[in-house]
């Protein structure tokens, strides 16, 4: 066990280094993404932007801007952007970061919610008309463009019938902190919630109901029938418990990759200052450090999710130790 | 009896006042400003956006500064720490100022002549953007520029007993007052460090003083508690008592905001989706300004195609300005052009050849003489990238160029790129760029700020990012009449800006770039702010807005 | 477009002889399926009769601005792009749909052109892009898959570091920073010359980031089959390794890409939309359903059309597909669970 999670830490680390390096070589191959000039400022002459260059190690040899690059994010943590001169990155990130969880958090409690209602219906009546029309409607949720349907709900909740009484709660787009008004907070991330949840809600559903009706061809959920239980308490006290492990590690992973800046299209769609906002701010900007501190917070997300189910798996499953 | 008068005498003037007060409740409030972002560096000596620079006005103040006044007075420089508006002397290459006394900085530091110094030669350490293109004109900034950390500047010389500071300039420069108004030049406590402060503000002498800076939040700015009014035109002490400045919201979620009153006025210009909905709903919260800032297409003239002056002709002549207004929000957000010069510049001659009718203004586009000219050419068939940015209007104006490129009989295609390489990749000659969408505004109003930063031989550098000379257009001949100008105007400001003139049609004819518009300025502010004064050279002045 | 949106193969067992047909039979049975197939081939269709429309029906190039232009509605000779109506005459607004056959059937977009030639030329691209990487997708992810699982060792472990690296670089800041690189410059790789402004950029980002969704699953079968009792039987028998991977392994990989396909085609749809969404997918004047979206978005307020139509069309297509795909999964495979 101790040597999985050993192996696993390697491999990981082995990725996160991959992953920065790929990040820095596409910027520094990128033309006009130096940023010595556009630090230096419009028609600056040729000796600023020397300076500018030395100034920020931009003249070094890139494995030597690598390593002091990795060195300022992770040990002295002073990294600075390259565009807002002197704003240290990590800071930003970690203060982005709330407004992803919230997001994210938001929208998993309406997902699992919903997924598990819909799930359960449709495995209740499999076959009937219900469980047509579920599943229908969940295969548009997972059929619409995330970004599309918040524009859609922009349309509607502050354009077109902000001015009714239907929507004239709905606060101008953006972030509101908890701290600040936690009734604020709620309507400002309401609909957010809901146009993330929807593509989550379709997929767990239809997971969750082929994992019941999987289910209720088990042996014990025979026993339980036996002892004569009613159709219905079988598939919510025993099959819906034992269904939601294949939920719970695909949660695992979805959640890792939404609170790393998965959902940013979202918050950009949506304009709340997130992880996946800040990147997308950063890549705009071409500003390297932020870049790397966005990518590399993400990365880890991703890395530890994947290995943290893959560790769960391995501790219930021994054969997948061997395979690993 | 007497007494009793007195008494009511007194108790009338005190109601009196009292009424005052309640009639001119100018003074006061909070003004509330937002914007998407922050925008770099905070160090005023290094920043070089308009964002920064429209409440730097309000904070730091230079030796002299443009009058902080709406309309076109805005324009003239004034004396602010200084005294006086000095004349040069030896043929233009002295300046000699006096410094006026008792002036403190918001952290109670008296302004010196050890301070003036100290910032100039700080400009150099800090590698301010235009340390080597404006102030190495100050003898000494050469080498400054070459070893800014043994920088002496000796041109420039402090005189503490009597107060003033002496400028020697290595030639005569008629924009020198101009450099020294805008915000690099503002004077910094003498104890400032010499490096790029970034976040954190530096106390300045201005009637408003940073609370609190954070780059992903925003700004406060309160009254500077060292602060008296010493000439109400420089430095106003200005009306709301204190200014926030927020950063991050959208354009849309800007103007949203705007109309609901939550913010007294936006930075950024409103998305073109919602003006008409502003106009209808909120006509008289919008001001619109015409400003000193144009749109165009510069073309290389070193590379094929548009090393051809009759391919540049060709362009010109086809463009249909109407068009690129459209795209740009319409008659109201902007004026065709066909120069280099926009119309509030001094030395603005309205000329455009490149029309049906030519003569003063663009009417039409002349396809006539634009095929006749491709003709000539023999580019036809010829392919040409069209550089641009994604965001609007470049994009649409980039899409519909490529439209008219190939309608000339060109192969062209269109590259849109983020907004912040874009710049830096059109201006430099390796990556051979033929012709792209960019735009410049003023730093000060001075013609040479349009036709000698964007065309003179020394604006060209090959292979570098900043060769703002887009086009590489390179001209002895020009570049002498633009000295000459300079030379002139530095004594008959009138008799100088005719030779301007003359020079933006020399360059027009030319056809190094295919002019497109200028701009006008829209300020969408809420229905509570009062006293909108709108300045030639800082734009919106905030510290003049009255909050009711 | 979850990550974790994981396609997954169970029992493994070589294809018995007839089991295409059987499997194309019980597919022409399911109605759902057959329907979807056919609003696909609809689709497409129309999609490539956009030439046609273009030219005889919206009478427009669909890709040239037409700013200046007037257009005949309601008897009347109309700026396509006007002033809009108010006070200061700020704004311009593009003309709106006239739910006829005709020019302008659902109006123009902010540059003047016909919104609907556009939707089918952007169709033809979206289809295109999501198509062609799917297929790159597929071929990539079947190579590294049955590379890694079957030779194992070295080969498996350098394979599965570089499919977690893509895995876990999230999706989208890969594509645009790829783009950001690739637009700015395009690819020069010896030989091969792309252009930033051709669509083989976004294929090629699309088709390359859901490699590793593929390719796990992949490996997952072929470390199985390598395993299985028949396999080892013939490398018993000394059957040279190409024989094994061409007759018992490609097979068996094939029918499961086959259940795959449809949902990557509409994943990488998604993907498309999502990227053209950011500017960085399909460039201009090219168009996609993706930038039409874009385009429309900054038309909200005016002609909410612009973003509404070509949504619409992503939805009925990737619908399609998806229905499509869990046709198939049940024809061919019925053992082979897929979620998605």
């Amino acid at each position: 066990m101790a040597g999985t999670v050993l192996r696993r830490l390697a491999h990981m680390i082995a990725v996160l280094f991959g992953i920065s390096v790929l990040v820095f070589l596409i910027f520094f191959a990128t033309p006009g993404a130096n940023p010595a000039a556009r630090i230096a400022g419009k028609d600056a002459s040729p000796q600023t932007i020397a300076r500018v260059e030395k100034q920020f190690g931009l003249n070094r040899p890139l494995p030597v801007q690598y390593a002091l690059m990795m060195k300022k994010l992770f040990v002295t943590r002073n990294l600075t952007s390259f565009v807002n001169l002197g704003e240290k990155v990590v800071p930003q990130v970690f203060k982005a970061a709330p407004v992803t969880l919230s997001l994210v958090s938001g929208a998993a409690v309406i997902w699992i919610g919903f997924a598990i209602l819909i799930g359960a219906l449709a495995a209740a009546f499999r076959g009937g008309w219900i469980d047509r029309l579920l599943m229908v409607l969940s295969l548009i949720g997972i059929s619409m463009p995330v970004f599309w349907v918040g524009t859609m709900a922009n349309l509607i909740t502050q354009g077109a019938y902000h001015h009714t009484w239907l929507f004239s709660w709905v606060p101008p787009l953006g972030y509101i902190p908890f701290s600040r008004s936690p009734l604020g907070w709620f309507k400002a991330l309401v609909i957010p919630w809901i146009t993330l949840a929807i593509l989550y809600i379709g997929l767990y559903a239809r997971v969750l109901r082929a994992a019941l009706i999987e289910t209720m061809q088990e042996d014990f959920i025979r026993t339980a029938r036996a002892k004569g239980l009613s159709e219905r308490q079988v598939l919510l006290r025993h099959a819906l418990r034992c269904s939601l492990v294949s939920v719970v590690t695909l949660f695992g992973l979805d959640f890792g990759v939404l609170v790393g800046g998965g959902a940013l299209l979202t918050e950009v769609v949506f304009g709340l200052q997130g992880v996946g906002y800040l990147t997308y701010q950063a890549l705009e900007t071409l500003d390297l450090p932020m870049i790397m501190a966005t990518v590399i917070y993400a990365s880890v997300f991703v890395v530890v999710s994947n290995a943290a189910v893959d560790i769960v798996y391995a501790a219930f499953d021994p054969r997948m130790r061997v395979r690993r | 009896m007497r007494r009793i008068l007195a008494i009511f005498l007194l108790l009338g003037a005190s109601l009196a006042t009292a009424r005052a007060a309640t009639n001119t409740p100018e003074y006061g409030g909070t003004l509330r400003l937002v914007t998407t972002a922050a925008s770099g560096s905070f160090d005023p000596q290094i920043n070089y956006t308009l964002r920064y620079a429209e409440i730097y006005q309000a904070m730091y103040d230079g030796l002299v500064t443009f009058a902080k006044v709406g309309g076109p007075g805005s324009i003239e420089v004034v004396p602010d720490l200084a005294t006086n508006l000095p004349k040069p002397t030896d043929h233009g290459t002295t300046y000699v100022f006096h410094l006026r006394h008792g002036i403190e900085f918001s952290n109670g530091a008296p302004v010196t002549v050890q301070a003036v110094v100290h910032s100039f030669r700080r400009l150099f350490k800090v590698n301010s953007p235009n340390a080597g293109t404006w102030y190495d004109v100050i003898v000494g900034g050469r080498r400054c520029l070459a070893h800014p950390g043994h920088c002496t500047l000796p041109g420039l010389i402090a005189d503490p007993a009597t107060n003033t500071v002496t400028f020697h300039l290595r030639h005569p420069d008629a924009e020198f007052l101009d450099q020294l108004a805008v915000p690099f030049g503002s004077i910094l406590p003498a104890d400032t460090p010499d490096r790029d402060m970034g976040t954190m503000p530096i106390p300045g002498t201005g009637a408003y003083m940073v609370k609190s800076y954070d780059p992903s939040n925003g700004i406060v700015m309160v009254r500077n508690p060292h602060f008296h009014q010493w000439s109400a035109i420089a430095q106003p002490k200005g009306f709301p008592n204190r200014i926030l400045y927020r950063f991050g919201l959208s354009a849309e979620a800007q103007v949203t905001a705007v109309e609901n009153g939550q913010y007294d006025w936006m930075y950024e210009n409103a998305p073109a989706d919602r003006l008409n909905q502003m106009a209808t709903h909120y006509t008289k919260q919008i001001h619109i300004t015409p400003v000193n800032w144009f749109f165009y297409a510069p073309m290389n003239v070193n590379i094929p195609p548009f090393n051809n002056k009759y391919a540049r002709l060709a362009v010109n002549y086809a463009v249909n300005r109407e068009s690129a207004v459209k795209l740009s929000g319409g008659n109201a957000l902007a004026t065709p052009s066909c120069q280099i010069l926009p119309p509030q510049m001094p030395g603005y001659v309205p000329y455009c050849p490149f029309t049906r009718n030519p003569g003063a203004d663009w009417s039409a586009p002349d396809w006539k003489r634009a095929r006749h000219y491709m003709q000539k050419s023999g580019m036809i068939g010829q392919k040409v990238t069209v550089v641009t940015q994604i965001q609007s209007p470049y994009r649409q104006l980039g899409v519909y160029l490529q439209g008219v490129l190939n309608r000339l009989g060109f192969k062209a295609s269109v590259k849109p790129i983020s907004p912040d390489l874009q710049f830096t990749y059109i201006q430099n000659s390796n990556n051979n760029v033929q012709i792209s969408i960019t735009d410049w505004a003023q730093d000060y109003p001075a013609p040479s700020d349009f036709l000698n930063v964007l065309f003179s031989c020394k604006s060209f550098k090959k292979g570098s990012d900043n060769s703002i000379n887009i086009s590489g257009f390179c001209d002895p001949a020009i570049d002498a009449e633009m000295a000459h100008a300079e030379l002139i105007s530095l004594k008959h400001p009138r008799a100088g800006d005719a030779i301007w003139a003359h020079v933006d049609r020399q360059i027009t004819r030319r056809a190094v770039v295919a002019s497109l518009l200028s701009v006008n300025r829209l300020d969408f502010v809420s229905a509570r702010l009062r006293h909108f004064r709108f300045s030639g050279e800082y734009f919106f002045l905030p510290q003049l807005a009255v909050i009711k | 477009m979850s990550q974790a949106t994981e396609l997954r193969i169970d029992d493994i067992a070589p294809p018995a002889p007839g089991y295409w047909a059987t499997a194309m039979r019980k597919l022409r049975r399911d109605g759902a399926a057959m329907t979807a197939l056919t609003t696909l081939i609809v689709i497409i269709l129309l999609c490539a009769a956009a030439p046609l429309y273009a030219r005889d029906i919206a009478h427009t190039n669909p890709f040239e601005s037409n700013l200046s232009g007037t257009v005949l509605r309601h008897g009347k000779m109309v700026e396509v792009l006007g002033a809009a109506h108010n006070p200061l005459r700020l704004g311009v607004e593009p003309i709106g749909p006239s739910w006829k056959l005709g020019p302008y059937m659902l109006g123009a977009d902010g540059q003047g052109r016909d919104v609907a030639a556009r939707m089918l030329y952007g169709g033809r691209n979206s289809l295109l892009v999501s198509f062609a990487a799917a297929v790159i997708c597929l071929v990539l992810a079947a190579l590294t898959g049955i590379l890694a699982g079957f030779f194992g060792g070295w080969t498996d472990r350098a394979i599965s570091w570089l499919l977690d690296a893509l895995w876990a670089f999230p999706v989208f800041l890969l594509a645009i920073s790829l783009s950001v690189v690739l637009i700015a410059h395009g690819i020069d790789i010896g030989p091969i010359r792309l252009d930033a402004s051709s669509l083989a950029l976004p294929i090629t980002i699309i088709g390359v980031i859901y490699v590793p969704y593929v390719a796990r699953p992949v490996r997952g079968l072929v470390l199985g089959l390598r395993q299985s009792e028949y396999v080892l039987a013939a490398i018993g028998i000394g059957a040279p390794s190409w024989r094994i991977l061409w007759f018992d392994i490609l097979p068996n990989v094939i029918s499961s890409l086959v259940v795959f396909a449809p949902l990557i085609v509409a994943l990488d749809m998604l993907t498309e939309a999502a990227l053209s969404f950011l500017s960085i997918g399909v460039q201009p004047p090219a168009a996609s359903w993706g930038t039409i979206i874009h385009n429309g978005e900054s038309l909200i307020y005016t002609r909410p059309i612009v973003a509404i139509a070509p949504g619409l069309a992503i939805v009925i297509t990737v619908l399609a597909l998806n229905i499509l795909g869990d046709g198939l999964r049940d024809a061919l495979d019925p053992r082979a669970k897929l979620r998605n």
